[in-house]
């Protein structure tokens, strides 16, 4: 099953420019359409949709969410044990291994850019020994901090 | 939900510049797997009889291994597949690095080439896009050089393969490249790649790899990893060469647990056995007449494994593996930086020619890996020069004015120079030391230690029988990677395959020299278990742990949701055995051609070092090998009853 997209859908292109499978197309200003044998699933597609017009792989409407909010691998180098899966596994390209560190010569892998990431998950998700967590970030302390609206 | 395999496979038609995707189906899976056992039931379904290798109708295979990108660990290496230049039959390599799942991310098990095309191309598989480009640019660059401009157009995520100047120059000895150096070296592929106008397959996509039971796969990653994971304290690497001389002193051997290896893999990488070999009597010296008493410690030392780790500035790790064998190294010179020189490349360009500069060695390493070009024919090649030269059949005027002396080393970096260039006496020496042999002429041939025109790697049959009599009866002969008696105590099947012979923990090396049913199992299991590492795109230093530690057959049915036992899956091992027998004999092969050279074999022995007096009964156990698989003994020609019930037409 695929991601689809529904006829909300005013043809923005969001879509089309953050999926790493070069999976959607369309006309500007038309409904844009996902081909199913493309589509991996990263639900990419329904975070941006600003009309919520993207339905994920078992028929949900997806909502969108503030980029800044997706979450981002957090790597335990401890656990790691370099064997670049998640780097492939990154649909983005936005992993890379690092070189040695002081009397660790096995290199781990890390964000090269923290914007291109699409939080996906597929980086932890294919880990075969966990060593990544997908964390969103904190809320800023002063928004933590302010009181419920009355 | 998957299998674990894409369920697709490629052609691309060069002399028309188009293409076409195939459903390959479930069936054909349980009865070849992937990688090279789907490589091998397509070319030999495929290739007519009797192509020529380096024309339109062979056929050149891409695979990636079954369990590539499952979450399994130890597989991610790459096989190419075609008809080799070099031997005229069945041709494979494999190789690391992170361009093997790059095949499944762009939603194949392989991608074919057939034809040639009219001019340099290379292929861009980029996602939804499939596109022959125009490579005049690129014809004449370095597999290095390659690889960072294809990867400055396409992006850093592509992933690329590339032959170099070798392979464009058809050399018979040269293999494809990826990730910057690290070669598919074998069976002369390179020069097919060549032939066939095709410089380079550039790779970026992301689909998923789909499993049965991802959990359970995961389970035994973790599992596996610990073991990996244990390390012992690092001790000075010059006890490893004491420790060879001591064990090749014995004459008692203990049955090694592949567990030690992994600790000197994951300390020095394979460079841990560059001394210890040469004690044991496992690396050939001096084209093969020599031994430890020509090239001992003293003149080892210079190769000593810390002088490779020493330089080492990060570990390499191949895709999903958690040992990190490889490493880069700087260097001065012309070039800055070079993948860490295997054992193999060591001894071939070291003891093999007497060479004892390491920094030459280094340098080598890197030249041929852009070349592409394989430095185990490449060193077997020159030795093969240098003893001509000795003998003199070869003059300073047939050589350019090199003094091709043993260890002469400034002449050994010209002479390597030219085969890469293919001028002078390199022109002649770049298709390997057969063929060389058959221009030079003069007898030559006795020189050229090579199975079916293919040089033998730095193990010795003298040691281990096992090397000599895999190097002689594989379908693709001279090859390392296979079997030994070495590999069968380091597979450890017996732990999970019904019948197998278990092995003494302790016996008289005499022993390994008697030809019994017990061996002759043995050789059959690993050519059985190779075939199944290989069609999974599983690297031979992971399966060295032992079938406990990483259980290959579990991993599979985790990973396709079958149901088979690890007698089913030998079986299938059998079967793709038997089919590149067969891709031989249609191919007008007598498979009694790649015997290994008599002076490999012992034939006659060693009169001193750790090998004195050895010989391997290759006769015997060439028949009863062949006997095991109910091929012909005499001929080596699979048996119609043979092909009957594995299913492979005739």
């Amino acid at each position: 099953m695929s991601y689809t997209i529904t006829e909300i859908c005013t043809g923005c292109g969001a879509c089309v420019r953050i999926c790493p499978a070069h999976a959607i197309s369309g006309e500007k200003k038309q409904p844009h359409t996902i081909k199913a044998e493309l589509c991996i699933d990263c639900g990419a597609c329904g975070r941006v949709c600003p009309k919520g017009g993207i339905q994920n792989n078992i028929g949900h409407a997806c909502a969108a969410v503030k980029r800044a909010l997706w979450p981002k691998p957090q790597i335990d180098n401890k656990t790691c044990m370099s064997c670049s899966i998640c780097i492939d596994a990154c649909p983005a390209g936005c992993l890379a291994l690092s070189g040695a560190s002081g009397k660790d010569l096995h290199g781990h892998p890390y964000l090269t850019d923290e914007k291109k990431c699409i939080a996906c998950g597929y980086c932890a998700d294919e880990c075969p020994v966990m060593a990544i967590s997908m964390t969103a970030p904190q809320p800023e302390p002063a928004q933590a901090a302010a009181p419920a609206a009355v | 939900m998957g299998k674990g395999y894409m369920g697709k496979i490629l052609t691309v038609d060069l002399d028309t510049a188009t293409w076409t995707e195939e459903q390959v189906s479930d069936e054909i899976y349980e009865q070849y797997l992937a990688g090279q056992g789907l490589g091998a039931y397509i070319l030999y379904n495929r290739i007519p009889a009797g192509a020529d290798p380096l024309g339109p109708e062979n056929l050149l295979g891409f695979m990636a291994g079954l369990l590539t990108g499952t979450g399994s660990l130890f597989s991610g290496r790459w096989t190419v597949v075609g008809k080799s230049p070099l031997t005229g039959g069945w041709g494979d390599a494999n190789c690391g690095g992170q361009f093997a799942p790059a095949i499944k991310r762009s939603g194949y098990d392989g991608i074919f080439f057939k034809g040639i095309s009219a001019k340099p191309v290379y292929l861009l598989i980029d996602h939804d896009k499939i596109e022959l480009k125009d490579a005049t640019g690129l014809w004449g660059k370095d597999a290095v050089e390659t690889e960072e401009i294809l990867m400055e157009e396409h992006g850093t995520d592509a992933r690329v393969a590339t032959i170099g100047p070798s392979g464009e120059n058809l050399s018979l000895i040269s293999g494809i490249c990826n990730d910057r150096g690290r070669i598919a070296a074998r069976s002369g592929l390179g020069a097919v790649m060549g032939s066939k106008k095709l410089k380079a397959v550039v790779l970026k996509g992301c689909m998923r790899i789909g499993t049965d039971n991802d959990y359970e796969i995961k389970r035994i990653s973790q599992k596996c990893n610990r073991w990996v994971q244990f390390d012992l304290p690092k001790w000075p690497g010059f006890l490893n060469a004491y420790m060879g001389t001591g064990i090749g002193l014995l004459p008692t051997q203990m049955a090694i647990d592949g567990f030690l290896y992994k600790v000197l893999n994951r300390m020095w990488g394979t460079s841990s056995m560059n001394q210890m070999s040469v004690g044991m009597g496992d690396s050939p010296i001096k084209n093969w007449k020599g031994s430890n008493a020509d090239w001992g410690i003293a003149k080892s030392k210079t190769v000593n494994s810390d002088v490779f780790t020493k330089c080492e500035t990060v570990k390499y790790h191949c895709y999903s593996c958690p040992l990190g064998c490889g490493g880069i190294c700087s260097i001065s010179g012309k070039y800055s930086e070079t993948h860490k020189p295997e054992y193999e490349t060591v001894l071939a360009l070291g003891g093999l020619i007497m060479n004892e500069d390491a920094d030459s060695i280094f340098y080598l390493n890197e030249v041929l890996n852009r070349a592409g070009m394989d430095t185990i024919s490449a060193g077997g090649t020159v030795a093969y020069a240098i003893e001509c030269f000795e003998k003199g059949i070869l003059t300073r005027e047939d050589t350019g004015g090199l003094e091709l002396t043993w260890g002469n080393t400034e002449a050994i970096v010209a002479l390597i120079e030219k085969m890469v260039k293919r001028e002078g006496i390199g022109d002649i020496l770049a298709d390997g030391s057969k063929a060389a042999a058959k221009k030079i002429g003069k007898g030559s041939i006795d020189y050229a230690i090579q199975a079916g025109g293919q040089e033998p790697a730095m193990h010795d049959g003298r040691g281990d029988p096992g090397f000599g009599l895999h190097y002689s009866v594989e379908p693709t002969p001279g090859r390392h990677t296979i079997g030994s008696q070495l590999y069968y105590e380091m597979f450890q099947l017996w732990k999970a395959v019904k019948g197998l012979p278990k092995i003494k923990p302790l016996y008289m090396k005499d022993e390994k020299y008697a030809v019994d049913e017990g061996k002759i199992q043995q050789a059959a299991a690993c050519s059985k278990y190779m075939n199944i590492v290989n069609a999974c795109g599983m690297c031979l230093f992971g399966v060295f742990l032992g079938i406990k530690r990483i259980p290959t057959f579990d991993w599979i049915n985790a990973a396709t949701g079958w149901d088979k036992s690890p007698n089913d899956y030998m079986d299938i091992g059998e079967r793709i055995q038997t089919i590149k027998q067969a891709f031989n004999v249609k191919h007008g092969i007598d498979p009694r051609e790649y015997k290994l050279s008599d002076r490999a074999l012992g034939l006659p022995p060693l009169t001193e070092g750790a090998n004195k007096g050895r010989s391997v009964p290759i006769d015997k156990l060439r028949h009863d090998y062949w006997a095991h698989f109910d091929w012909d003994p005499q001929t080596g020609k699979p048996t119609t009853t043979a092909l009957k019930r594995l299913g492979i037409h005739s």
